[in-house]
């Protein structure tokens, strides 16, 4: 065992300023969620506090979604690089530009406060969140259209947006006029900057109890991730191991756009190298260098035990080679808004596959891509709504000893974001929805099996504007390990004569449709493990349960 | 010999381990036993525990039975069903095409990051999750009518699979009950004797999710629990009980067993809701209005908020993995108390919790077989509780155990003294209780420095004054009964039940009569409120009824709930703006604002209890010893008067640091504070004025 006396640090005094530093993040997120404006932070939380040094790494970020993991560092960067010397008390910085700086894609905004302690910088207050609209092609910041980063909203680079304290007028009235909902954007901003200031109180009283030691025991903060991941790490075998996922859709036509990673694993350090990946491509899923090192991250700490902590000391150990001009690092002006979800689920999936050459028994098989779209108009009142049709979500992969979800949210959040109960949906939108339920004989075979998926019918009942995103319509995507097999592809139609008749839908893009029906068949998730070895038991409920039909079972299991 | 006088209330509080029995008499002088659970012989485990108080009380059972004027009794049974899956086998019947809400769950898993672990099973597998034909609309019209045949075939497949409870969950059955009664008929004819749960009924509220998961689990508990509970009536009726049997309910109220038989869900909280009962009656002594109460156990530590009389309340409830929606107390629960393991993970960092070493083997010092250090292990190291007989007898506390696990566990490896571990230890314990009450009172709006910390159970006065410390709490309090604040909640506990409807409406300016629907539903709602109470024995002048709306603003997903003082549309929308506001810090000037439900709670006044004020005592305490104790890590061990509770009395000051040993549960005083002993014996421990 290592212990802490080799960091000089007093232990107990660590464990509870770990604590605290993660407890500062979470309370960030409460002050957030309690004032923001928009439905998307106080419910679908698409946001992350967190905590960084003064050298511009992730110190904790207990409140965050899965693919904001590790990203928050290169933005923290661009501010120590743009304003050296310049990072006075009372300033706070706002960003959002990929590729000028540290941003993951456009719609997320970071605003950055530094924590300054008698004079000294010592840290920052920092909050990364999903603005409801930032200008661009599209209303709703994802233009499926675009071809250009230019096509997808207003670039931010490192603005200094309160200076010593006073709001610069004439950059908040910037902002304002570059968004379809400045009310909105105006009472988030506000929210961004209020659970910011609040964790800096809390920072600065945490730091200045510390005093002298502050730097030390922040240090030791990330010198104890940085163990726990070299000991994860090392529990692996040495080698190479190479791994590919991606897509055969660029959102304008199909063909292959590959995620390739060779990963080598050397004592207690991981190498990722993404050269053999497809060159960036036209349509918005291309990843900037941060998002990029977030899907790994999330890959890891997704594999290993999740009580090791997510900072940036448990990256440390993690070196990783993104080729520029290719789809995980795009050169401007390649357009990126959907990065967070696609390329990011390509590349976990990727690491995963690495990973689990590695570790056999750790191996995670893949969760169905996503196969659904949003439908948008008015209805009966006249009024605007936007409906995602979230009920047509797909199952997850196996792991060892579990069988996949059936039914879970958006991979890269891990199934953080919920489904909405079919009643709600009815009440709010003009909708009927007429089924969603498992579908039979979809779920990756195997040991334990991939989560089946759904089949998902609903009658919209007005006019819609429907944007459609059908990564997980081509080909099978829920890949299964160690001899379990692929979930099932899904698939997604509509039909304008109440379901007699069915038209294949485009992978990505915008109709106008008439009141249609919609039928939606999510894909299934990965199985893991031979399913010759299932338990008899299992496959008998399945069969009862309707999951799998008698011949199907005869045949695979 | 003591000599109780006149009538009696008794509050029996079920727990896992210990039954709580505490009984108050007509003078309002209290007293407290405990006694074994018997989970295996729930009945007998509470006739022996009613034994144990007759016998404190120099009484027989019988006789003290007839004395009674009100018995209230909470139990975990409902939980323990639940989180042991000892259940009755139930079918659940859905709207066709919907037979998965209950696996799928909405996809919610506690924790993300966590995806290796599984969903607990369904409480119902999918082979007995049948549809049936049938569809209503969001707005209650009928799309499709009921094919009965479906219904009938149903009940076929349940009978040959000899299921003993069903629960009906169909599609916005909320607004229009009308398919789900009439699935109920039939299943009486087909399955006659076989209970029949329907979520119109159980939880008439939207989201067929929630809805229908809590109405599984009342179909799943029933046939557990209600027979239990008429059993326990009739035995204690029997034995000379007058009054009806009340149980407390996960609303801190009480309601009589046919109440409770109807909606047996409505017992998951039966036990900790209680503690309800007990901040109404501390409140008064306490000299606040703002309390957060902070229960520590064996293994967990329970934190409510209550203000001005009204405890924070919610109706989104998960016991193991079930999402139930009844009216419920919020009661947030993290893995901090006595028994909680301290450890070093793999790369060195000390942890405290969530894992617990339970009742057995339970910490090292109790000698079971516990190797790992606990909380009580350094309390026991610290000085903090004495070596010897702990817990009336029942265990002796070794201190050589406890400093060696101490020691090879967490001091050794890290190099420190082991007090310097044992002392580390209990700072983390803090700071997680610290964050439970920051979260429910900062994250709800609340500013924890403006309440007085309740610190109870038989663990959590040795917490309490460094928690409010930390949070910069106005004091601490320790009522003298800490070990038992369930119970004898349970003795002032109202009759309470909370009717809530679904009513889907805007808040409209301008339309004359555009509240004249929601005003004949509340109407018909306190109605059927009131006639609960009078079947219950409470004349019209002891019952009230409470008004309260779940709205929001058009587009938000979470409504707040909001007590109008009228039902206008000026009054429900300053009310809603005021709450809003306190809430979320601002409001949405010409924001559609929407109802979601209606509540109407009807409660039956009981007598409450009178609270004995005693003179205030001329002689200054003295100390029943001077004890080695290790108070901080300023002062390090100190030499430490220690008190016996019987010798403190109102009036009486201790300055800390001191230790105060009470039959249920030990205080510490800490360095420059100062202890008061109440009017009513309780203590009070203020915030000492830090410089700036």
């Amino acid at each position: 065992m290592t212990h802490l006396r080799q960091t000089a640090t007093d232990p107990i005094l660590l464990a509870i300023v770990q604590k605290q530093l993660d407890h500062v993040s979470r309370q960030m997120g409460w002050v957030m969620t309690r004032t923001a404006r928009s439905p998307i932070f106080s419910q679908s939380h698409d946001f992350s506090c967190f905590v960084g040094s003064r050298h511009g790494d992730v110190i904790a970020q207990a409140d965050g979604i899965p693919i904001h993991t590790g990203g928050g560092g290169f933005a923290i960067r661009a501010v120590l690089r743009d304003f050296a010397g310049r990072i006075g008390e009372g300033d706070v910085f706002l960003l959002s530009d990929p590729y000028a700086a540290g941003g993951n894609h456009l719609p997320d905004w970071t605003i950055i406060r530094p924590v300054h302690v008698c004079g000294n910088l010592l840290a920052f207050a920092c909050n990364r969140a999903h603005q409801s609209d930032i200008g661009g092609g599209a209303a709703g910041t994802y233009n499926a259209a675009a071809t250009e980063i230019f096509h997808e909203g207003i670039r931010l680079p490192v603005l200094k947006l309160v200076e010593g304290g006073v709001v610069r007028d004439d950059l908040w009235r910037l902002l304002l006029l570059n968004t379809r909902c400045p009310d909105l954007m105006e009472g988030d901003l506000a929210a961004m900057l209020g659970s910011t200031r609040i964790g800096a109180e809390r920072l600065a009283e945490l730091l200045e109890k510390l005093a002298g030691d502050a730097a030390t025991v922040l240090d030791a903060v990330l010198s104890h991730a940085d163990r726990s991941m070299r000991s994860a790490v090392a529990s692996l075998p040495d080698g190479e191991w190479e791994g590919q996922d991606g897509s055969d859709t660029d959102c304008f036509e199909e063909r292959e756009v590959p995620v390739v990673v060779r990963m080598t694993k050397r004592g207690d350090t991981l190498r990722f190298d993404f050269t053999g990946s497809s060159p960036q491509i036209r349509g918005f899923k291309n990843s900037s260098l941060a998002n990029t090192h977030s899907a790994v991250y999330m890959a890891l700490s997704s594999f290993f035990d999740p009580a090791i902590p997510r900072n940036e000391g448990t990256y440390r150990c993690v070196e990783i080679v993104a080729p520029e001009g290719t789809v995980v690092n795009a050169l401007p002006p390649a357009p990126m808004t959907m990065n967070t979800v696609y390329p990011a689920a390509d590349i976990v999936h990727a690491c995963w596959k690495t990973l689990a050459q590695a570790a056999p028994a750790q191996a995670c098989a893949g969760w169905g891509k996503t196969g659904y779209g949003l439908s948008s108009g008015r209805d009966r009142r006249g009024r605007v709504f936007v409906m995602y049709h979230w009920g047509a979500s797909p199952g997850a992969g196996a792991v060892e000893g579990r069988d996949g979800f059936g039914c879970m949210g958006q991979f890269t959040t891990l199934g953080g974001l919920s489904l909405p109960n079919v009643e709600t949906s009815e009440a709010q939108f003009p909708v009927r929805i007429l089924k969603q339920e498992f579908r039979t004989d979809a779920a990756g075979p195997g040991e334990y099996r991939g989560g089946p998926g759904v089949h998902y019918e609903a009658e919209i009942l007005v006019p819609t504007e429907h944007s459609i995103r059908g990564e997980g319509t081509g080909r099978p995507s829920g890949f299964g390990v160690n001899g379990g097999g692929f979930g099932a592809v899904g698939s997604f139609e509509t039909s304008e004569d109440g379901g007699h008749t069915w038209r294949r839908l485009p992978r990505y893009g915008v109709e106008q449709a008439r009141p249609m029906r919609v039928r939606i068949l999510s894909a299934g998730g990965g199985g893991w493990g031979d399913p010759a070895r299932r338990s008899r038991d299992a496959v008998q409920r399945d069969i009862d349960d309707g999951i799998i039909s008698p011949g199907y079972a005869q045949k695979t299991y | 010999m003591t000599v109780v006088e006149g009538r009696l209330r008794i509050g029996v509080d079920v727990g896992g381990t210990f039954t709580d029995v505490v009984v108050v008499d007509a003078t309002g002088r209290t007293w407290a036993f405990k006694s074994p659970s018997r989970p295996a012989d729930p009945k007998g485990g509470v006739l022996a525990a009613l034994d144990v108080a007759a016998a404190g009380l120099d009484l027989v059972r019988s006789e003290m039975l007839s004395r009674c004027a009100g018995l209230i009794h909470g139990s975990t049974i409902a939980t323990n069903t639940v989180l042991e899956r000892k259940g009755a086998r139930v079918g659940l019947l859905t709207t066709e095409g919907f037979r998965d809400w209950l696996e799928i769950r909405r996809g919610q898993r506690p924790d993300p990051w966590d995806h290796r672990s599984p969903f607990p099973d369904p409480l119902v597998p999918r082979s007995l999750r049948l549809s049936v034909g049938e569809r209503i609309a969001a707005d209650g019209s009928i799309l499709r009518t009921l094919a009965e045949d479906d219904v009938r075939a149903a009940a076929a497949s349940f009978r040959r699979a000899e299921v003993e409870s069903v629960a009906i969950c169909l599609l916005h059955s909320y607004r229009n009950p009308v398919h789900e009664q009439r699935v109920a008929q039939i299943l009486a004819e087909e399955m006659p004797g076989v209970p029949v749960s329907l979520s119109s009924v159980v939880a008439p509220v939207m989201g067929e999710y929630e809805r229908g998961s809590t109405t599984v689990v009342n179909a799943y508990v029933a046939p557990r629990v209600v027979p239990y509970l008429r059993e326990l009536e009739n035995a204690l009726a029997a034995e000379g009980l007058g009054p009806r049997l009340l149980l407390v309910g996960s609303n801190g109220g009480a309601a009589m067993v046919e109440e409770m038989a109807l909606r047996p869900v409505q017992l998951v909280l039966s036990g900790p809701a209680a503690g309800v009962g007990s901040l109404s009656y501390y409140e008064a002594d306490t000299g606040a209005s703002a309390l957060i109460s902070i229960e520590v156990g064996g293994t967990s530590c329970d934190v409510t908020l209550s203000r001005a009389g009204k405890v924070a309340a919610t109706d989104q409830l998960d016991v193991g993995g079930s999402a139930i929606v009844t009216p419920a107390v919020e009661i947030h629960t993290v893995g901090a108390g006595g028994g909680t393991i301290a450890r070093l993970d793999a790369a060195g960092m000390l942890l405290a919790g969530p894992e617990g070493a339970g009742a057995r083997p339970g910490p090292a010092c109790y000698g079971l077989g516990g190797e790992r250090p606990t909380v009580t292990d350094c309390q026991l190291v610290l000085g903090r509780l004495k070596p010897g007989p702990y817990a009336g007898g029942a265990i002796s506390l070794d201190l050589a155990r406890a400093r060696d696990a101490v020691r090879r566990h967490v001091a050794d490896p890290l190099g420190v003294p082991v007090e310097d571990a044992a002392a580390g230890i209990l700072s983390l314990v803090e700071q997680t209780i610290q964050h439970a009450v920051e979260r429910v009172s900062l994250e709800r709006g609340h500013d924890p420095r403006e309440f007085t910390l309740v610190a109870c159970g038989g663990a959590g006065p040795l917490h309490g004054p460094a928690t409010a410390r930390a949070l910069g709490c106005r004091a601490t309090y320790v009522p003298r009964l800490a070990g038992v604040f369930c119970a004898l909640g349970m003795c002032n506990a109202d009759v309470r039940q909370d009717h809530v409807r679904s009513f889907p409406g805007e808040l409209q300016d301008g339309a004359g009569d555009s509240l004249a629907a929601l005003r004949a539903e509340v109407d018909a709602m306190r109605a059927e409120a009131l006639v609960s109470l009078r079947r219950q024995g409470f004349p019209e002048e002891d019952t009230a009824t409470v008004v309260s709306l779940d709205m929001r603003y058009a587009g938000q997903q979470a409504p707040i709930r909001v007590e109008p003082d009228a039902l206008s549309v000026a009054a429900l929308k300053e009310a809603f703006e005021r709450e809003h506001a306190r809430l979320y810090g601002h409001l949405q000037p010409g924001g559609r604002i929407e109802f979601v439900n209606l509540r109407v709670s009807g409660i039956g006044r009981t007598p409450g209890l009178p609270m004995v004020n005693l003179p205030p005592s001329e002689v200054p305490p003295e100390p029943g010893e001077m004890r080695e104790v290790w108070v901080d890590r300023a002062s390090g061990w100190r030499s430490t008067p220690v008190f016996a509770g019987q010798a403190l009395l109102p009036g009486h000051r201790v300055a800390g640091p001191a230790i105060v040993e009470e039959g249920t549960t030990t205080l510490i005083v800490g360095a420059g504070e100062e202890l008061s002993v109440t009017r009513a014996g309780n203590y009070l421990i203020p915030a000492v004025e830090r410089a700036a």
